[in-house]
């Protein structure tokens, strides 16, 4: 007896292993979720990606128009698996930064899920499957949309040019750098408090870190999320008042 | 320990050479660590650390044995570890005995000394009850329950915890036994006598990205290292024990530098070590 979920209109009995077991906190996806993925596997017409689900996603090559994307859009459930789909200009690879992973719970189906932090210079993405990336902002341009064998080889251009010189240029400057892990922090502290996640939130959390000058990597410590724990109180009060 | 994007990787590095890790913390500034003891009511003394999201346990449970006939005055400690398939899917299976056994075999160096039992950080000859006869066998057992990096670090600092929470069972030996014969012996359930771990090394870990070497490495760092060397410390500022792990070779200059990087790591994370047995200690027998 495994437990029961509601796929659609299809109603399927999950096997109760170990790894259900655990499921309750999993990410179920629905049709038109905005998600962030993680590419585990490559074939040749499509890719595997990993969406912090029972089962992985595929994103198939002709349901794309960019040649490397971890995020996507859910665009439906097929016989053999979940795909997904990245038309849009506005999916892709993602850059440089970080991947972090909260319970999808936290994070709440909106009609923004991607945020342009314009004063940090930073992107976030929420993902509706609680992977959410942080990273330093990449602008948007048509000349992002190759086909899939100019992409391969880019890519491996890209791979060559990592010496260690050309590595120090290309750093992350430390102001950005800076930022991403503050926002990154805000995050998990959102996160082990089980505060839902916005955008709004996470800059307060951010604005009230930097305005009491904590440093970063004490954000995750007891106090702060007393801090923020007490913010979150004033705030649930202020709204059950109106 | 899924693949990371290229991006991420060089945003590790990056971080690592300017200084900044992605939680924020200089290189070399480790995670808050948290002890709990008496955890595991059947041991004799067990302890559970947490540095982040690294969690593991380590119990001592003492049996009473012989002593091996070529150190009469000596006990016997035995230190085993277990990575449990919950903390990570390639523990599941027969994923997790590979890195279970490297674990315990650098504990061993790291906690033992040598194979005579010399140096070691547990005072073997206070384990012996009749010399030649009756000894006391330690049985370390450590447990990672969430793996996330620097799990050595973590397993030292709770097996330093858990001796520390350790009590031994007065034992009182029956006169009248004499020759070949086993003397007879009752043990006390009421007496313990407690472990004196001042000499019990911390376990420091420097893991090397890039040109730099980091303390406190998470997984998605220890993924990117290209070696790392595993120091054990004790109060006085002593090496106990060096192991090193990965393929790079390391220039002498650097092991230099780093033992003393480790050394001075090392104090603070004793004393903060120490702060918290006590509190947890405290906080046992309050409740």
């Amino acid at each position: 007896m495994g437990p029961l979920r509601s796929m659609g209109k299809l109603l399927r009995r999950f096997a109760a292993s170990s790894r259900e077991s655990i499921s309750w906190f999993m990410y179920k996806p629905e049709v038109g979720d905005i998600i962030v993925g993680r590419v585990i596997e490559v074939a040749p017409k499509r890719w595997r990606v990993e969406i912090n689900y029972s089962h992985d996603a595929v994103l198939m090559l002709s349901s794309m128009n960019l040649p490397d994307g971890i995020q996507a859009e859910v665009r439906g459930f097929q016989h053999d698996g979940l795909h997904l789909q990245a038309r849009s200009q506005k999916y892709g690879k993602l850059g440089r930064g970080q991947l972090l992973t909260v319970p999808s719970y936290l994070v709440k189906r909106r009609k923004q899920h991607f945020h342009h932090l314009e004063n940090y210079g930073i992107d976030l993405i929420l993902g509706c499957n609680g992977f959410i990336w942080v990273g330093k902002r990449v602008e948007v341009t048509d000349d992002m949309v190759v086909d899939p064998k100019s992409g391969q080889d880019g890519f491996k251009a890209d791979k060559n040019s990592f010496s260690p010189e050309d590595q120090e240029k290309n750093y992350t400057p430390q102001q950005t750098r800076e930022s991403v892990c503050r926002t990154a922090n805000a995050i998990r502290v959102l996160s082990t408090l089980g505060f839902n996640i916005t955008v709004e939130v996470i800059m307060e959390t951010v604005d009230l870190s930097s305005s009491i000058n904590v440093a970063i990597h004490e954000m995750l410590g007891a106090e702060f999320c007393v801090l923020v724990a007490e913010k979150e109180a004033v705030r649930r009060s202020m709204t059950k008042k109106k | 320990m899924v693949g990371l994007s290229i991006g991420e990787k060089h945003f590790i590095q990056g971080g690592i050479a300017q200084d900044i890790r992605s939680d924020g913390r200089k290189r070399l500034t480790p995670r808050p660590i948290n002890v709990k003891t008496g955890v595991i009511s059947q041991a004799n003394g067990s302890a559970r650390v947490r540095m982040g999201a690294t969690d593991v346990i380590a119990s001592v449970k003492a049996e009473l044995g012989r002593p091996t006939a070529l150190q009469p005055d000596k006990g016997k400690v035995f230190i085993n570890v277990d990575c449990s398939p919950t903390a990570a899917p390639m523990f599941e299976g027969r994923g997790g005995e590979e890195l279970s056994a490297e674990l315990s075999v650098a504990l061993r160096h790291c906690l033992l000394g040598g194979k005579s039992g010399s140096g070691a950080g547990i005072e073997l000859s206070s384990l012996v009850v009749v010399e030649g006869k009756i000894c006391w066998d330690l049985y370390i057992d450590g447990l990672v329950v969430s793996s996330d990096g620097n799990l050595l670090d973590a397993l030292g600092a709770a097996i330093k915890a858990a001796l520390s929470n350790t009590g031994i069972p007065r034992v009182n030996v029956a006169a009248g036994a004499s020759g070949d014969e086993q003397p007879e012996v009752d043990v006390s359930d009421e007496e313990f006598l407690q472990f004196d771990t001042s000499k019990v090394p911390v376990i420091v870990t420097l893991t090397k990205v890039g040109k730099h070497y980091i303390v406190d490495a998470t997984s998605e760092e220890e993924s990117q290292m290209s070696s790392a060397v595993s120091i054990s410390v004790n109060r006085q500022g002593h090496i106990c024990g060096l192991t090193k792990r990965g393929g790079a070779g390391l220039d002498p200059s650097i092991i230099l530098d780093m033992v003393s990087v480790a050394k001075t790591v090392s104090e603070q994370l004793i004393n903060t070590l120490d702060s918290q047995i006590a509190a947890a200690e405290a906080g046992e027998d309050e409740s």
